[in-house]
């Protein structure tokens, strides 16, 4: 259940933000979460709803976008999409770190990312401005 | 906005006391432990101490694998575990009486160490003459794999008792991993558990790892992991 810190983190964050800007409302946090890390929208999702309550955040649509995995070969320089296990007997596709082309170790590229990307909110202008 | 058709349209705003805001940032929620980790490893690096995070399921065999392999290396160079547990200090009591320094990083609740308790562990130990510290991780082969610790290799321990498909289960664990421990390979047969098809699995994942057999028991492998631990 690393969705429950992650899910702590995010409230963390955005909190800090309302308060900066004077938010009254929170509408709204946009997440980018890679392939290849192992965080689990559904669960991420319940976790953050489960610890907004009287809040600034309590009610606020938690939108998840996933981010594709992206590898590089420093054998032969490919750089693109990883391989696939294929019959992992997964439901889930999992990235390998197999080169798509010379089948030697690749790194991975991309897709770590697990980020607030935008927040949402009202602010009450009034004070805002006093 | 609506109006008599005058030829164009007057745009019109009312004016409200409430707005929406749209905040664009790009926050990481990994990043507050990915620095500590970077903080924890300038500490090792400073001294010259390399550390290794043990990760693998509960009763694969990490404790018995960081004994065995502090018999062999505390004669020849300074060794020191961190355990970290939910609750229980069963680990550490194992350990105790290798005569090593030893932290015992209790979690409460939480999953999977992180950077931050490592940190602290640190803290609690002299770190001159120290060459190696083992840090044994939660038993979870999910959770760890997010929160680097600030080690210089990461080490997975399976177990063949753990059944033919450990790797498929948990793939993302050893995709950070550097050396692979298959364990308790004297039970292999009885197991109807191939090494061969672990170690495939393995590699299918990710090339460049290093896999070692080992029986813990009969300490068959462990010279090699020593080995493997001190070069990475």
């Amino acid at each position: 259940m690393h969705e429950f810190s992650i899910a702590s983190s995010i409230v963390e964050n955005v909190l800090e933000l309302a308060e900066r800007e004077r938010a009254v409302k929170v509408l709204e946090v946009r997440l980018v979460i890679g392939e290849f890390t192992q965080i689990e929208g559904d669960q991420l999702r319940f976790c953050f709803e489960s610890i907004v309550h009287g809040t600034p955040l309590e009610g606020a649509a938690l939108e998840i976008e996933t981010s594709d995995a992206g590898v590089r070969c420093p054998h032969c320089g490919y750089a693109g999409p990883p391989k696939y296990w294929d019959g992992a007997l997964s439901s889930a596709l999992v990235p390998t770190l197999q080169c798509p082309e010379c089948g030697k170790a690749a790194e991975p590229a991309e897709g770590h990312e697990c980020a607030i990307k935008a927040v949402k909110f009202t602010r009450d202008e009034e004070e805002a401005m006093a | 906005m609506s109006g008599p058709r005058t030829g164009f349209m007057i745009p019109t705003i009312e004016a409200h006391p409430e707005e929406i805001y749209d905040i664009e940032l790009e926050q990481s929620l990994l990043e507050a432990n990915a620095k500590l980790a970077r903080e924890n490893r300038a500490v090792l690096d400073r001294h010259g101490i390399t550390a290794i995070d043990f990760m693998g399921a509960i009763g694969s065999g990490k404790t018995t694998l960081i004994t065995r392999l502090v018999e062999r290396l505390k004669d020849r160079i300074g060794v020191a575990v961190f355990n970290g547990d939910a609750t229980t200090s069963a680990d550490a009591d194992a350990i105790a009486n290798q005569n090593v320094p030893i932290v015992q990083i209790a979690t409460v609740n939480g999953c999977h160490l992180d950077a931050n308790l490592v940190g602290k562990a640190l803290q609690k130990i002299d770190l001159e003459k120290l060459r190696l510290i083992c840090i044994e991780n939660i038993g979870n082969l999910i959770c760890p794999a997010e929160f680097p610790l600030g080690s210089k290799a990461r080490v997975v321990v399976i177990s063949v008792t753990e059944g033919p498909w450990m790797v498929r289960k948990h793939p993302h664990m050893f995709l950070g991993a550097q050396v692979v421990v298959i364990n308790k390979t004297d039970l292999a047969e009885v197991m109807g558990v191939s090494i061969e098809e672990l170690t495939r699995d393995v590699h299918t994942l990710k090339p460049d790892i290093k896999v070692i057999p080992t029986s813990c028991k009969t300490g068959a492998g462990v010279d090699e992991v020593a080995a493997a631990l001190l070069e990475v």
